[in-house]
């Protein structure tokens, strides 16, 4: 008798548990957990500080990169343009540090030319109407020609001591590029969550006309998380520069593919309106261990990119059944209630 | 020659029969035992109000929908088509007021579309089709060449083209036009008429929808009439007159629901005073709106009820005109601007312009009240939006489980109810309605009655956009007619019947 209750505590305490994370996200957290065992099973290596400390440098960039993601996608959107826009703004950066001027006003203009292509992206998908893929990679191209453009094809090497500084600087042994991804997280996760801007995005990520119906305005919604986007992909640029030693405009070709498969690991829908920053953040890390791995035990990297693809069209499948899952248990829910 | 005569001999004993037809859709009745017969040779028009089951039995004709009960039969075969495109392969086709044709594609590619003619290797003829293309095409008499690109021709001609399509099939037995003359001048009229004329001679069983009753008199050899879902009779053309067409296609007694309803009856000064406004929509039109009234606009599909308010409220460009509100001159842009200045619209397509499908039944009754709810640092006030969705859903009588429950999981009634607390709770002036009770189950629809005379009570000025002729002369102190964009009529209350509005919605006059 009392064993069967201390049962039933057990199992409520779980589902206590799994109510509050969410059952997908348990099941992300457990796929962690897998990739993790497995590639230290694989490589001795992996599990240790230094490596974990790589790992979360090298999220650190994606991560910045999946936030701007994260609100795109829930307002049904999309970007492609990311790595693009990183390797453009780190090497415009590099290139303004090395024209000797100062570096508070060459992260300023900077994060202000990242804000403007965020505004370009806004205004052909608001204004020409284009499926915002499309949009993007049209200055997916740009943005990259524009990169090899201002240094002329040569990587911009950096000797101002404080811009290093921003690569090398760290607090409590992680290192400053980890913490602003972290503090980016924490901010915008919070916007997500609990404010005006971001009910928005999820209302007019679940149906545009009806939001704008409701008395919102999609279009300012829509350039804003553009914008914010680019700042991000701004941010990412100056500290990968920082962390490099020099701006590489060949650099971060298929930033956006890592940061996509991340955000829909991490639950959001790909059709919009569903899914948060919390989910993102595992995703990130899933899919930072999965590439980590990958390079330490040794596949071939061209096998890494088929590799890539496979997590994506995993990604988008579970995103297919969780939809199928919640269409079941609406029509089961609205059956009842009709 | 004598080929084609032998056809035409074959075709005339076709006879379209239905027994027993009857369609449910949740919580709705569209069509109710329905049986009658259509005879080759003939023009066969259906009529009846908007809803009342003459789309829906072109769908079930046509493959689109299967009948719950009943069957048909063509030339005494029972018929089972599982979808649109087996009718037509079995020669039933159905014209719509929406072309179904491909723009990019020539006249001869859409007319062969799928069977276009091949050579000994499987490779496209293009020019054998140009060809038998070309032969229907002077079989109709029309100056249009077969290579030309659709999007170059006229709606007229597109049209022509979609006919043409169903006509060089060689079993072509039924063919259905549904409100083809939507959007023909009366030349093209004429032109589609000369072509129907034709299908007529050759045998085809031609049924004919339209709510033009001067255009019936002349295409028409029998009209059907549609009541509720119900078959009424079968009148030869000109045996009735309109007015006792119309009657017939009404002609029904309010129900008790709308007799006990305690309506407003202290209506204020003019709230709303709407001067010549027009969008590309619709055509420049005025009208006033009193506190504490409910103003119906009635008209059938396509009269312009929905694109007029959509330009008042911003959710279209307005072109020309000016909207007061309380005497003061009011520019509403946008919906947002709308809501500011106190007027909102609870749109007619609840699933794609009403709810937000992904959120819970506390954030749709939220979305509007965004920035009441949160500080000046736009953080959300958790308490406000749970004590805004308590009101609503105790106001209206939402039933759901909770308020954090997916909208989509409630009823089509409590999601409109949803909708409706969205706006409430911004505390507006004027709330516009539209089809606010479509495809809602007549409990929650008696419900919706009171809730609307409530807000009369309160002040609120409110428009009623309903093709429920019961409801909107139940309901409202005084009716607007629309007919092709415009407003055509005016009438009160006490004055009001179902045969003037309807006259005034088909005829453009107020029969007497």
């Amino acid at each position: 008798m009392s064993k069967s209750t201390n049962g039933e505590e057990k199992s409520s305490v779980f589902r206590n548990i799994s109510s509050a994370i969410g059952g997908e996200k348990l099941v992300l957290i457990a796929a962690i957990i897998v990739v993790f065992i497995l590639f230290s099973c694989l490589n001795r290596n992996f599990f240790s500080w230094g490596n974990i400390i790589n790992l979360m440098v090298a999220a650190s960039l994606v991560g910045l990169v999946a936030i701007g993601h994260t609100y795109l996608i829930i307002a049904a959107q999309n970007d492609l343009s990311p790595g693009s826009l990183v390797a453009f703004t780190g090497t415009l950066c590099a290139l303004l540090v090395s024209l000797n001027i100062p570096l508070v006003i060459s992260i300023i203009i900077t994060l202000a030319v990242s804000a403007i292509v965020g505004v370009c992206n806004a205004l052909m998908v608001n204004k020409i109407k284009l499926d915002p893929f499309i949009a993007t990679l049209v200055s997916q191209a740009i943005l990259r020609g524009f990169a090899y453009i201002i240094c002329n094809g040569k990587p911009v090497a950096i000797s101002d001591q404080a811009y290093l500084n921003i690569g090398t600087a760290a607090f409590i042994g992680i290192p400053l590029s980890v913490w602003i991804t972290i503090i980016c997280i924490i901010i915008f996760g919070f916007i997500l969550a609990k404010t005006k801007f971001g009910r928005s995005i999820y209302a007019i990520g679940g149906n545009k006309e009806a939001a704008r119906l409701a008395g919102l305005n999609p279009q300012k919604i829509i350039t804003i998380s553009f914008i914010i986007m680019g700042v991000l992909c701004g941010i990412g640029g100056i500290v990968f520069t920082a962390r490099m030693n020099c701006g590489q405009p060949a650099a971060n070709v298929n930033l956006e593919f890592d940061a996509i498969t991340a955000v829909i690991l991490g639950g959001v829908s790909f059709t919009g309106g569903v899914g948060n920053m919390g989910g993102t953040v595992l995703g990130i890390i899933l899919i930072q261990a999965f590439n980590t791995g990958l390079i330490m035990v040794n596949v071939p990297s061209f096998w890494q990119y088929v590799a890539r693809g496979v997590l994506l069209l995993l990604a988008l499948t579970s995103d297919y059944l969780r939809k199928e899952k919640r269409k079941k248990v609406l029509l089961a829910a609205s059956m009842k209630n009709a | 020659m004598p080929e084609i005569s032998k056809r035409e001999e074959k075709q005339l004993e076709s006879i379209l029969e239905f027994k027993n037809i009857s369609k449910y859709f949740p919580g709705v009745i569209a069509l109710d035992d329905i049986s009658f017969k259509a005879y080759g040779g003939e023009v066969l028009a259906f009529v009846g109000e908007n809803g009342a089951g003459k789309s829906t039995l072109l769908k079930i004709l046509n493959g689109d929908y299967q009948p719950n009960k009943g069957d048909y039969l063509i030339d005494g075969v029972s018929k089972h088509f599982r979808s649109p495109h087996e009718a037509i392969e079995e020669g039933i086709s159905v014209i719509y007021q929406e072309r179904q044709i491909l723009l990019e594609l020539s006249v001869a590619e859409n007319i062969y579309l799928g069977r276009m003619p091949t050579n000994k290797i499987g490779v496209i003829d293009i020019g054998q089709a140009n060809k038998m293309a070309q032969k229907i095409i002077d079989d109709f008499g029309l100056p249009i060449k077969p290579q030309t690109k659709v999007k170059d021709l006229s709606i007229a001609y597109q049209q022509m083209v979609e006919i043409m399509k169903a006509y060089s099939r060689e079993n072509l037995k039924v063919i259905c036009f549904d409100e083809p003359t939507a959007s023909l001048s009366d030349s093209e009229i004429e032109c589609l008429f000369e072509i129907i004329r034709k299908l007529k001679r050759e045998g085809k069983i031609v049924i004919y929808v339209s709510h033009r009753m001067d255009e019936l008199q002349q295409i028409a050899d029998k009209i059907a009439i549609f009541k509720d879902g119900r078959y009424i009779r079968t009148v030869a053309n000109g045996e009735i007159t309109q007015q006792e067409l119309i009657k017939l296609m009404v002609g029904r007694d309010l129900g008790d629901i709308y007799k006990n309803l305690d309506r407003n009856k202290e209506i204020g000064d003019v709230l709303l005073d709407v001067r010549n406004v027009s969008s590309d929509y619709v055509k420049a039109n005025s009208f006033q709106l009193r506190k504490g009234e409910v103003l119906g606009f009635s008209g059938l599909v396509g009269a312009g009820r929905t694109e007029l308010m959509r330009a008042i409220i911003g959710a279209d460009r307005m072109r020309t005109g000016e909207v007061y509100l309380e005497g003061k001159k009011i520019v509403n842009r946008s919906p947002k601007e709308a809501m500011k200045n106190d007027i909102v619209l609870v749109p007619e397509d609840r699933k794609m312009q009403g709810i937000l499908a992904n959120l819970s039944v506390q954030g749709n009754i939220n979305i509007s009240m965004l920035d009441k709810n949160s500080n000046k640092f736009g953080v959300m006030d958790r308490k406000k939006e749970q004590a805004v969705a308590a009101q609503g859903i105790q106001e209206f009588q939402i039933k759901t489980p909770s308020p954090d429950k997916k909208i989509l999981e409630l009823s089509g009634g409590n999601q409109q109810k949803c909708i409706v607390a969205r706006w409430i709770a911004t505390k507006p002036k004027v709330l516009i309605l539209d089809e606010p009770t479509k495809g809602i189950d007549v409990g929650a629809k008696s419900e919706f009655y009171q809730m609307i005379c409530s807000f009369a009570k309160q002040g609120l000025g409110i428009i009623l956009i309903s093709s429920e002729m019961p409801e909107i002369m139940g309901l409202c102190d005084r009716i607007i007619a629309m007919r092709s964009l415009k407003i055509v009529g005016e009438i009160s209350h006490d004055e009001a019947t179902e045969d003037k509005l309807l006259s005034m919605e088909m005829i453009g006059v107020d029969a007497q």
